[in-house]
C-alpha cells in the first residue's frame, strides 16, 4: 500500500488519529525544529516552540484546507509564529551574527538522494548565504527575526530608505538567483 | 489599469510585504492598491515563493528523540486504548447540536409566551425575538447575519472560529413531499457545497438547521438555500430562496 499523502494524513490528524500526527512528526519534525533553531538561536527554547508548533498542529488540523497550500508551508507558516512569538516573549535581542555555521554549508549540499525538489530548498539556502553580509542581514531580521523595516533601521542604525533599498535589492537578487517559475 | 508611475511606489514595497515586514501603515495603503491591481498581485505571488522558500529552505536538524515521547503524553484528547474517540468534527456536530435544540427550546418558550400576539407579530418582532434567544446563548464569537428575502426572515448564527453555524428561519413554506431545502456554501470561487438538507417543522414557526462542513467556514463567503428534489442534489438546480453573504 502507497505511503499516505500529507492531506490524507492531515484529515486522519483533524478526526483525532495519533498516528497519523506521528507519521506528520516523523516526517517534518527536523525541518520545524530547524526553523525554530535558526529564529531563536537556543536549544531549549526551540525545542519548546517545535512541541508548541506540534501541539497546534494537533488541535489546529482541521482549520487546514488544501487551498492554504502545501502542508508543510502551513505547518512552517505556524512554526515561524511560533517561534517569533516565542522570542519577543523572551524580548532577545535579534541575533545579528552573520558567521555561517560550516556544518550548515555540508549539509546543504545536494546528494544524489536528494530530490529535486529538496534540492530547489537548499538552492534558495545558499543563495541566502551567498548575499553580501548586508542584504543578507535584512533578510535574516526581517524574517526570521520579525522585525518591521523601521525596527531594522533602529536596530542597525540605517536610514529607514536605506533598508528599504537593501531589502528589495535582497528579494529581486534571490528572485534572480533561485529563478521564478 | 493604473500607470506605470502609480504603480512604481506599490512595487517597491511587495517584496518587503512577503516578508511580513512592511510598516503596517504601508501595509494598509498596499493591500489597498492590491485589490485593484492584477499585476502587483501577480508581483506578491511570485515573491510569496521566496518567503514560502524561506521557510522550507532551513536545512532539516532532527530535534532530541525525547520530544516525540513527550509530545504524545501531551497531546490534548489522545486515549491511549482502543475506545472510539471522538473526533473533532464530532464536537463540532455536537456543538452545533447542541446550539440549535438551546436555540429551540429558547425561541419555543418564547413562542409560548407571545403565542397570543403572534399573529399579529411584525417580521421585525420576530427577527428580534430570534436575537433575544441570541443573546439568551450568551455564545462568545457568534455572527448574526439577517436574511434579506422578500418573504422569508431569519438569520444565519455564525462562529467561524469554532466553524460552527445555525441557520434560523421564519416563514419558510411547506413543500410538497417530492421537494426539499438545501443550503450551499458557496466560496469566492462560486463552488457550491452541499451543507444541510432540510423539511420546515410544520408545528413550528421557525426552522433551525445546523450547517455542517467538512472544511473550515471561513473560506466561504455565502450561504444559499435552493428547492431540490426530496433527498437534494449534488448541485443546486431549483429556484434560490434566499442568500446571505457572510
Ligand atoms: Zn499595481
Amino acid at each position: 500500500m502507497a505511503e499516505p499523502d500529507d492531506k490524507e494524513l492531515i484529515q486522519q490528524v483533524a478526526g483525532g488519529n495519533e498516528r497519523a500526527f506521528l507519521a506528520l512528526y516523523d516526517r517534518y519534525a527536523a525541518q520545524v525544529h530547524a526553523l525554530t533553531l535558526h529564529i531563536l538561536s537556543d536549544p531549549m527554547l526551540a525545542e519548546e516552540a517545535t512541541q508548541d508548533t506540534f501541539l497546534k498542529l494537533w488541535s489546529r488540523a482541521r482549520l487546514y484546507s488544501a487551498e492554504r497550500g502545501p502542508v508543510l508551508v502551513w505547518l512552517l507558516t505556524i512554526t515561524r509564529r511560533t517561534a517569533l512569538d516565542r522570542l519577543r516573549l523572551e524580548a532577545r535581542r535579534p541575533t545579528l551574527s552573520t558567521a555561517d555555521d560550516p556544518d550548515d554549508f555540508w549539509r546543504v549540499i545536494p546528494d544524489s538522494k536528494t530530490t529535486s525538489e529538496e534540492s530547489r530548498w537548499r538552492t534558495l539556502y545558499l543563495a541566502v548565504q551567498s548575499l553580501t553580509p548586508d542584504y543578507r542581514q535584512v533578510i535574516e531580521l526581517a524574517y526570521y527575526q520579525g522585525l518591521s523595516q523601521s525596527e531594522i533601521a533602529e536596530e542597525l542604525g540605517w536610514p529607514l530608505g536605506t533598508v528599504k533599498t537593501r531589502m528589495r535589492s535582497a528579494m529581486e537578487q534571490l528572485r534572480r538567483v533561485w529563478g521564478n517559475p | 489599469m493604473p500607470s506605470d508611475s502609480e504603480h512604481r511606489p506599490f512595487i517597491e514595497n511587495i517584496s518587503a510585504y512577503a516578508l511580513g515586514t512592511l510598516d503596517a501603515e504601508e501595509s494598509s495603503v498596499l493591500e489597498a492598491h492590491l485589490q485593484t491591481c492584477a499585476s502587483c498581485r501577480d508581483e506578491l505571488a511570485a515573491y510569496r515563493q521566496i518567503s514560502g522558500g524561506l521557510l522550507m529552505a532551513i536545512p532539516p536538524k532532527a530535534p532530541p528523540e525525547s520530544l516525540r515521547q513527550r509530545l504524545r503524553q501531551h497531546l490534548p484528547s489522545a486515549q491511549k486504548s482502543n475506545h472510539p474517540r471522538r473526533t473533532w468534527s464530532f464536537n463540532q456536530l455536537a456543538l452545533g447540536f447542541a446550539v440549535v435544540v438551546l436555540l429551540a427550546l429558547n425561541l419555543f418558550s418564547l413562542f409560548q409566551m407571545q403565542s397570543y400576539q403572534y399573529q399579529q407579530a411584525k417580521l421585525t418582532r420576530e427577527i428580534q425575538t430570534s436575537q433575544i434567544a441570541l443573546a439568551m446563548l450568551a455564545y462568545p464569537g457568534t455572527q448574526s447575519l439577517a436574511i434579506n428575502a422578500p418573504s422569508v426572515s431569519g438569520a444565519l448564527l455564525l462562529d467561524k472560529d469554532r466553524s460552527i453555524a445555525v441557520l434560523i428561519v421564519w416563514n419558510l413554506p411547506q413543500l410538497k413531499n417530492s421537494q426539499t431545502y438545501q443550503a450551499w456554501l458557496v466560496n469566492p470561487q462560486g463552488e457550491r457545497t452541499s451543507a444541510a438538507i432540510f423539511d420546515p417543522d410544520p408545528d413550528l414557526p421557525f426552522t433551525s438547521v445546523s450547517i455542517t462542513s467538512t472544511s473550515e467556514l471561513s473560506v466561504f463567503s455565502s450561504l444559499g438555500v435552493t428547492v431540490e428534489p426530496a433527498g437534494g442534489s449534488k448541485q443546486p438546480t431549483g429556484q434560490r430562496i434566499f442568500r446571505i453573504d457572510f
